[in-house]
């Protein structure tokens, strides 16, 4: 009885339409169960990899669990994590460090460059921007450690570094090892800069091409030169590539940090290169300090966690992004 | 099968596709919903086939009511507009797919497919991909893969409109002649009057998701029962003018500055019922130039001067205006039509329109 | 008459347009060329590297300073048990991704793309975010997650912390937005028409997916495909991370190994293994070009 009138509580009865909400509300649950059939793959390793994870990220950032105390029961010390965090002496040098990191990269190479390129490469013959999108390609293709160790090679000190054979003296130049010694940032901002950038120019390309070729025509006619067309027609017209980069890239540069564990370690020297995300992973899993400190580490990621998701809050709102989702074109019955 | 709409609504976060559409269509008739694009003729063919679920309403078939009943279990086929077929598979592969679906066995599956595929002109195409057939072609594949299944509803959803004018034309025939063999219950969606009045037995025209009129195509034509109806059924398009009714001298006339007409009794009494100002329709193919074979009729006569002539072939489409008032009118070509020449209009009164202003409702039919 | 007349106008009018648009044109190319300078000097000392004793700059060297010292020896390695082992791992991670992205994103991106549910903006908003956000901050508590993991019986073995099967399992769920939000895309491109046409036509949800709405994503598959198995393969972090010791050993790791376990360092058998590695990709590189440029086309749709 009760679960009967619930039901129709819920799906209030319209006059005239005998009797169908009880078997509507069964359909319903139903049709959904296949929506969620298709995505029981999904839910099972987004559930174990990234709810369970971020779950367990919180709770250990309470605790003082290391790989020196793992053993016994955890130890919850409330937030001396956190304070220890933000009294941490490099705090601030690490904050610079990726704000001015995820900036950098993303301004020059990974929206700049990426719509340069897009640019470029969509007004010269078909064939040879095709080529050149390809080249631009391989650093995203290639292993991160080769990768890495090919710009080691190119950065590095007498008589090695290619860099210093071809231009003795330009950059700081001067037998020294370049990504150590002379400008490590550089270095750091052109490993990432060189696959960040493939991606944006993979979108806008796709972008570009799909504008209709009677505008840029009709452009034309109207007497507007390159930039023009550019700056009034193509800018415009991919405006949401541009603003879904923008997002994406900031996010992922904020949290990645692959290259710069591979190139620098964050070195050389204290915290020269170190950004945030690498901090996390380096109390955590390098025992440089002697013990892995897995709860301190997590209390850094933690932290980087929640400014990015509060970011991707932000801009998922300001872009209104949900806009952009289409309504499905059949319904379940 | 007997198709009953009742009240029949769709709305998705308040913007209205279809709005309360009430209709019967009798087993074995093919009925054309008629309508501008976005008119709600389409989400009304896809609520009866089971692809939407309607807010509000019923569908039945045969009196049972299907709202609930999933696409697969209705009995229906449909042709769509982009023919819909499966580009990865042969024609044969396209209009055995529900059979295969139904499990029926293969020797059978191979006789009904040729059967349908031969009915449809298309028998020698089986082994062919779709990629290699005309539009024409598939179309008829499309049809035939509705077919296959014996399905007791037929849906069309505007199903010729990407093919080219001859082919339409042929198509048309052809489709409303397995329709009429099979005596399959069919609603066929269309924006194409001529296709709506030649096809079916019954037009439904839909404006804006409303159901605008029901009705025999020629009723349609000759007793429109609102002023959209008749406005958008006929090529070119009825005039419209507002006219006051008047009584004098025992009889009716309808005014405007510029306009003095002699209405016949019979009309002008049922719009004189709403009094005051009325809205008047003429097809243009109503209004004649008045020449000496034929005077026409006292008070059915107005002097106009002519600003446009549109040879259409056969006859000249005339652009006249009476004093402020403009209306198009069709002229036989033998008369000459000129732009400047002022000419006197006879219009034919016994076919004449009238609409309530306000509810835009006929004040003649109901 | 009237083409001879046009004739000088248009001749007269050619020089300057021509002009302005040849300049644009060079400096383009300049642009392109100089960009792609360290790509290709990168990839130059590889191959060079790889192929001689040791190398100054993008000079090889031999054993006297001058230029030559060709040799093959840094390809010794190829009868080495380790780099096999380490090979098939890295087989292994990259095919599980395969088929595990693979199955998740195409079912997934259907349910996201086709079906209305409570939730589903939630999902796709979700997704995107996890998209853009590099999962590797998780690794931490993914520690945890694959340690309990590997206290499952029977198949805890095989995905616990320290597998093979548990790299690849991390790696799955990581990749899985990207999968999910790609092949969404592809599906959305289908059109509405022929899917309803499916389901008149009898056929389940299930069944439209399988044997309608997949073969025409086919060209996604194989570009989701492939750009997994190359994340597979490139694999560092996660295996990195969650391994040790070299039974479990992909190849990138085994590679950061050669570099930070040998002193001294040789640099140009480390370039061997490195191209060695990247055979498979130099193949998916000459030969599945479009698809590589192409693989966010259908993602990138309705951003």
């Amino acid at each position: 009885m009760t679960d009967k009138q619930g039901v129709t509580d819920l799906a209030k009865p319209r006059p005239g339409i005998p009797k169908q909400t009880r078997s509507s509300l069964r359909r319903r649950v139903r049709s959904n169960l296949s929506a969620y059939g298709f995505l029981l793959p999904t839910m099972v390793l987004v559930a174990t990899f990234f709810i369970a994870s971020g779950v367990i990220l919180v709770v250990l950032s309470f605790t003082d669990l290391s790989s020196s105390n793992f053993t016994r029961p955890w130890n919850f010390i409330g937030f001396d994590n956190f304070s220890r965090l933000f009294s941490d002496p490099f705090f601030p040098k690490i904050l610079r460090n990726t704000a001015f990191y995820v900036f950098t990269t993303l301004i020059f190479f990974n929206l700049g460059l990426a719509l340069v390129l897009a640019l470029v490469t969509t007004t010269i013959p078909r064939r040879i921007g095709f080529f050149f999108r390809l080249v631009w390609l391989l650093p995203r293709l290639t292993p991160s450690v080769i990768y890495i160790l090919m710009w080691k090679r190119i950065g590095s000190g007498d008589p090695y570094g290619i860099f210093n054979q071809i231009a003795p003296g330009f950059l700081g130049a001067s037998g020294g090892n370049l990504f150590l010694g002379g400008s490590p940032w550089t270095f750091v901002i052109l490993t990432n800069g060189f696959v960040g950038a493939s991606f944006g120019m993979i979108i806008f390309t796709s972008a570009l091409l799909s504008i209709p070729e009677d505008l840029i025509t009709a452009a034309k006619v109207d007497g507007a030169g390159t930039w023009r067309i550019i700056k009034d027609i193509k800018l415009p017209l991919i405006k949401w590539p541009l603003l879904f980069i923008a997002t994406y890239q900031t996010l992922s540069l904020l949290t990645s940090f692959e290259y710069i564990l591979l190139l620098t370690e964050g070195g050389p020297g204290l915290f020269t290169t170190e950004v945030w995300a690498l901090t996390a992973y380096k109390r955590a899993f390098s025992s440089y300090f002697g013990n892995s400190q897995w709860a301190f580490g997590a209390t850094w990621a933690i932290v980087l966690v929640a400014v990015a998701l509060l970011l991707a809050v932000v801009y998922v709102k300001i872009f209104k992004f949900n806009e952009l989702i289409e309504e499905p074109r059949i319904e379940n019955l | 099968m007997r198709v009953e709409l009742d009240g029949l609504s769709k709305a998705w976060d308040g913007v209205v596709g279809a709005d309360n559409i009430t209709l019967d269509i009798a087993d074995g008739d093919l009925v054309a919903f008629l309508g501008p694009s976005g008119c709600g003729k389409t989400t009304t063919l896809l609520m009866v086939a089971g692809i939407y679920k309607p807010t509000a309403g019923t569908i039945s078939f045969d009196g049972v009511v299907v709202n609930e009943v999933a696409p697969k279990d209705r009995h229906v086929g449909m042709v769509f507009q982009s023919y819909a077929l499966y580009p990865h598979m042969t024609v044969f592969g396209n209009i055995s797919y529900p059979l295969r679906i139904q499990k029926v066995n293969k020797e059978e599956i191979r006789e009904r497919v040729q059967k349908v595929a031969d009915m449809m002109g298309i028998g020698h195409l089986l082994d062919r991909k779709i990629a290699q057939l005309s539009g024409g072609q598939q179309q008829r594949v499309s049809l035939g893969r509705a077919l296959v299944k014996e399905p007791e509803v037929l849906l069309f959803d505007e199903p010729l409109s990407n093919l080219d004018a001859r082919l339409r034309l042929t198509m048309r025939g052809e489709i409303k002649r397995i329709q009429e063999d099979l005596g399959i219950t069919s609603i066929y969606v269309t924006h194409d009057q001529v296709e709506a009045m030649t096809m079916a037995d019954k037009i439904a025209v839909m404006s804006e998701g409303v159901l605008q009129a029901y009705d025999l195509p020629e009723d349609l034509y000759d007793h429109p029962k609102t002023l959209f109806v008749a406005g958008f059924v006929g090529n070119p398009p009825m005039n419209f003018f507002d006219v006051e009714i008047m009584s004098s001298n025992g009889g009716f006339h309808a005014k405007s500055e510029a306009i003095d007409l002699a209405l016949p009794d019979d009309r002008a009494q049922k719009a004189a019922v709403a009094k005051g100002n009325v809205v008047m329709g003429v097809r243009p193919e109503d209004v004649y130039l008045v020449d000496d074979t034929a005077p026409p009729s006292e008070g059915s006569t107005l002097s106009a001067s002519i600003e446009v002539v549109e040879p259409l072939g056969r006859e000249d489409l005339v652009g006249v205006t009476i004093g402020d008032v403009q209306l198009r009118v069709l002229v036989d070509k033998t008369k000459g039509a000129r732009v400047g020449d002022n000419v006197e209009l006879a219009f034919d009164l016994s076919k004449v329109q009238l609409f309530d202003p306000e509810s835009e409702k006929s004040l003649l039919w109901k | 008459m009237t083409v001879s007349q046009a004739a000088p106008q248009s001749q007269a009018f050619k020089p300057k347009l021509m002009g302005g648009k040849k300049t644009g044109r060079r400096f383009a190319y300049a642009f392109l060329i100089l960009s792609i300078v360290p790509i290709l000097i990168g990839y130059t000392w590889l191959v060079i590297a790889t192929l001689s004793t040791r190398t100054e700059g993008l000079l090889p060297r031999d054993a006297e300073g001058g230029i030559g010292g060709f040799t093959l020896r840094n390809w010794d390695f190829i009868s080495d048990g380790a780099i096999w082992s380490a090979m098939f791992n890295s087989f292994l991670i990259a095919v599980a991704m395969v088929i595990g992205v693979g199955i998740a994103s195409t079912s997934g991106g259907y349910a996201l793309s086709r079906f209305k549910f409570p939730g589903r903006k939630a999902f796709l908003t979700g997704t995107l975010v996890l998209h853009a956000f590099k999962a590797e901050m998780l690794l931490i508590a993914i520690f945890f997650v694959l340690r309990w993991l590997g206290g499952i019986p029977l198949i805890g073995g095989y995905i616990g912390f320290n597998t093979v099967g548990g790299v690849a399992l991390v790696m799955i769920a990581l990749e899985l937005p990207l999968g999910i939000w790609l092949m969404k895309g592809f599906f959305d491109a289908l059109p509405w028409d022929m899917e309803r046409a499916a389901l008149i036509d009898g056929a389940s949800r299930f069944r439209v997916w399988w044997q309608i709405m997949l073969p025409q994503v086919r060209p996604g598959i194989a570009a989701l495909a492939l750009f997994t198995f190359i994340a597979g393969w490139n694999a560092y972090l996660v295996p990195f991370t969650f391994t040790i010791g070299t039974k479990v050993t992909n190849m990138p790791v085994f590679l950061n190994q050669l570099i930070s376990d040998t002193a001294p360092v040789n640099w140009n058998q480390v370039a061997a293994v490195g191209l060695f590695q990247m055979i498979p990709l130099i193949i998916f590189f000459l030969f599945t070009q479009e698809l590589l440029l192409n693989i966010y086309a259908g993602g990138s749709k309705g951003t």
